[in-house]
């Protein structure tokens, strides 16, 4: 279970990102975050594996407070908790499959693995991560050649080598187009209740919420204005969208962008 | 409809047209400044006094001697007729341009204009032809005179190999004075060997009498046996001390060409010499024919060999300054790297001064910092190494910081989530990252650093530079044109190759 607490993120330059958000996940939740433009998701995932530390508040999994951990108990936490990105975040130049075995950083001998030297069993593992998302083939391409999809199915696949609890997908659907975007959501879907890994994910299209996220909370300007399960999400009133996503929002149906985002 | 007014706010002019125009006349620009055309006015006064200042420096050059200003005009005028001339109208031209474009802005009749800055370049064009001393009419009537060390550097092979000589000699003493001081030995003639008696073996030298006339010396009929046939035979001269040279005779050196049997006969005049006043009792000289012919295949000369030898040396410390120019600009273009510096001010602090101090070095040339480096270590290759060094450093050091500037953040944040340490994210994310243009960049650099040090030797800076200036400045245009071919070899070689490992890499 996973624990927000009063969590606060003012940036170096005074934005104010997070606003004293709570909320809690369960194990094995498909949660979904939506929000406009800079209302502060990116931040918000990016707590949770401590890519940027909180001002304030505290953040509690599985009963302890990972908001102020350092050093090997920081990437003890991080090697837990795989994280997808909009734009894959691939070393372009490195092959599909150092790309993937780069997820097992985590757990190798350190010195070892800055030689790109990784044992049969991880690479072994790396393959099944490949087959999992349907692109073994592609292991000895370099990720630069791949196509948006199968690049951010190595996202995944990267992930995967980390043996995580939990998945925290920033946007992961953004760049892609919408069949692929059913592809890759299917896979974290997957992921999520054939192995009961937590995933926390933000995303743009309405009909993509309404069809996996399992719970939703909303923000707005940093500032939790919306939670409810999948049933809640599809009943959603006018006025509480418009809470979301602002007073000059249209509500619009599948495969296009919901308001507000330009 | 309702017509509106678009109301344009101008400000009003500081001075009526006419006053401008008269202003303007006085003082070109300042009229437009007047008319609040500030921008058009302040270029219009810096362009027609620079266009002055020079002109008045040019006049004085052309008449330096002439005190007051009209008998220097009209001194230059009558040696660059038509440039100073030319000057002169497009001067009074300007004049009158800008006093009606005064009026023209001055009444709104026009805005903007750039038909009188056109005129102002052309004016700049051709007083900048005129200082740098273009002369075409000569560049191309004194072609001609290009041509014999150009023809030379183009097609320098002759003196690039060379065969081994054999040298075929025979020689005969002769006593200088008279038959009674006693004649050395006639030779024997052995068979098989060359052969060489004169008759008489004694006499007098040439001499010189008061007036500077040359009183012929006596004549030695000379017999040669037993040389080469049909073969050119050098006669030469051994005084008493034993310093050889070719005589003339009638304007050319002394030579016979052998007949069929390989003998010659031929009138030697005894040249002239000055006898050493130390000299006592029997003065002995020696007259020796010689045959030299060339044997064997051809080998490189020297000319070759030194060219080879220094082409190497060339390429290598075009390497060396390109190793020690990145291992040194690594570390230094990390300081050099915004996004790696701007933590605090401090980091910013070091951010700034190595960017100038870069900046600094890489504007200075390589051949002035060999020119420094060479007082530092003295002549040769390693005076060429410094300053190539020190300005690879430099170029790299922007060029890598560039580099590390344009890397891209999102893979470093995805190692990082990973749980890897720092190390690992940099062996992953950020190296992978880097290799591109690292290589890139170094290649290129090796490529100018070999090129510029087949130039550094010109200051004294070693490699194929220092013989080439040598090779000019000796007029030897052959051995010269063996450097610059090698030179050109080497270059384009390295630029193919260059671009190939670019290619494979990037
Ligand atoms: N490094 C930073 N420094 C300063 N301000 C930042 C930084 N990163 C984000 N912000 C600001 O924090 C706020 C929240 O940003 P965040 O990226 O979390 O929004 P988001 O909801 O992910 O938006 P998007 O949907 O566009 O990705 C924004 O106002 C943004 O400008
Ligand atoms: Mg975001």
């Amino acid at each position: 279970m996973l624990e927000v607490k009063n969590l606060t993120k003012i940036y170096n330059d005074g934005t104010v990102a997070l606003d004293d958000v709570s909320f809690t996940v369960e194990d094995g939740e498909f949660l979904v975050i939506i929000g406009l433009s800079g209302s502060g998701k990116s931040t918000l995932l990016r707590c949770i594996n401590r890519l940027i530390d909180p001002t304030e508040g505290q953040i509690i999994w599985d009963g302890k407070d990972v908001t102020s951990v350092k050093g090997a108990q920081l990437r003890n936490l991080r090697r837990q908790v795989g994280m997808i990105f909009q734009h894959f975040n691939l070393v372009n130049r490195s092959s599909v499959m150092n790309n993937v075995l780069s997820g097992r950083l985590g757990y190798v001998d350190p010195w070892k693995s800055l030689l790109y030297k990784f044992s049969p069993e991880d690479r072994k593992k790396a393959m099944e991560s490949l087959q999992m998302v349907g692109i073994e083939d592609q292991a000895l391409k370099r990720a630069d050649e791949l196509s948006g999809g199968q690049q951010q199915r190595v996202g995944i696949a990267r992930a995967l080598m980390q043996n995580p609890k939990m998945i925290l997908a920033d946007e992961p659907v953004a760049s892609l187009d919408p069949v692929l975007a059913h592809t890759i959501l299917g896979y974290l879907e997957k992921l999520n209740l054939e192995r009961n890994i937590t995933v926390m994910c933000s995303l743009h299209y309405l009909d993509l919420v309404q069809r996996y996220g399992t719970r939703v909370i909303g923000l707005r300007d940093g500032k939790l204005v919306w939670e409810g399960d999948n049933n809640a999400i599809k009943k959603m009133s006018d006025a509480e969208f418009k809470n979301i996503y602002g007073e000059e929002a249209e509500r619009v149906s599948a495969g296009s962008l919901t308001g507000g985002e330009v | 409809m309702a017509s509106r007014k678009i109301e344009v706010v101008e400000k009003k002019n500081l001075v009526s047209p006419p006053v401008a125009v008269i202003i303007s006349v006085l003082f070109p620009g300042l009229g437009h400044v007047l008319i609040r055309k500030l921008n058009r006015g302040l270029l219009i006064m810096a362009s027609i006094g620079t266009i002055i200042g020079l002109f008045l420096w040019r006049i004085d050059l052309l008449a330096h001697r002439e005190t007051d200003f009209i008998s220097q005009y009209l001194k230059a005028l009558s040696r660059k007729g038509f440039f100073i001339g030319f000057i002169t109208l497009a001067i009074v031209i300007l004049w009158l341009w800008v006093a009606r474009d005064t009026y023209l802005h001055a009444t709104r009749k026009k805005k903007g204009g750039f038909a009188l800055f056109a005129f102002i370049l052309v004016m700049f064009f051709a007083i900048g032809w005129q200082i740098s001393e273009i002369d075409l009419k000569k560049a191309v009537t004194k072609f001609p005179d290009a041509w014999p060390p150009l023809s030379k550097i183009l097609w320098p092979w002759e003196a690039a190999f060379t065969r081994a000589t054999e040298e075929l000699s025979a020689s005969t003493e002769i006593l200088i004075g008279s038959e009674d001081q006693g004649p050395p030995p006639i030779p024997v003639e052995e068979p098989g060997k060359p052969y060489l008696r004169s008759t008489p073996n004694f006499g007098k030298l040439s001499s010189l009498d008061e007036n500077n006339n040359v009183i012929k010396g006596t004549i030695l009929h000379l017999t040669g046996k037993n040389f080469k046939p049909n073969t050119l035979t050098q006669i030469w001269w051994f005084d008493a001390l034993g310093n050889e040279f070719r005589p003339r005779q009638d304007g050319k050196y002394t030579s016979v060409t052998t007949d069929d049997k390989g003998n010659f006969e031929y009138d030697l005049v005894m040249p002239y010499r000055l006898i050493p006043p130390s000299a006592e009792g029997k003065i002995l000289n020696k007259v020796e024919a010689r045959q030299v012919t060339e044997v064997g295949s051809l080998i490189p000369a020297d000319p070759l060999k030194l060219t080879f030898s220094l082409i190497i040396e060339t390429i290598f410390m075009g390497m060396m300054a390109t190793f020690f120019g990145i291992i040194l600009s690594i570390p230094i273009s990390f300081l050099a790297a915004r996004n790696i510096m701007k933590g605090s001010w401090v980091t910013m602090l070091i951010y700034f001064i190595t960017r100038t101090v870069l900046n600094i070095i890489r504007s200075i040339e390589p051949l002035i910092w060999a020119l420094i480096a060479v007082v530092w270590v003295g002549l040769g290759p390693f005076a060429g190494i410094v300053a190539l060094t020190v300005h690879s450093i430099a170029a790299l050091g922007k060029l890598y910081s560039e580099a590390i500037e344009g890397i891209d953040h999102g893979p470093i944040e995805a190692i990082q989530a990973t749980g890897a340490n720092w190390l690992q994210t940099i062996m992953f994310a950020v190296i992978p990252q880097m290799i591109p243009p690292f290589v890139s960049f170094s290649i290129y650099r090796w490529d100018i650093n070999v090129r510029m040090s087949t130039v550094i030797g010109l200051v004294g800076g070693g490699g194929i530079g220092f013989l080439l200036v040598q090779y000019i400045r000796l007029l030897d245009y052959k051995a010269a044109g063996i450097a610059v071919w090698f030179i050109a070899l080497t270059v384009s070689i390295l630029d193919y190759v260059s671009a190939e490992i670019r290619n494979r890499f990037v």
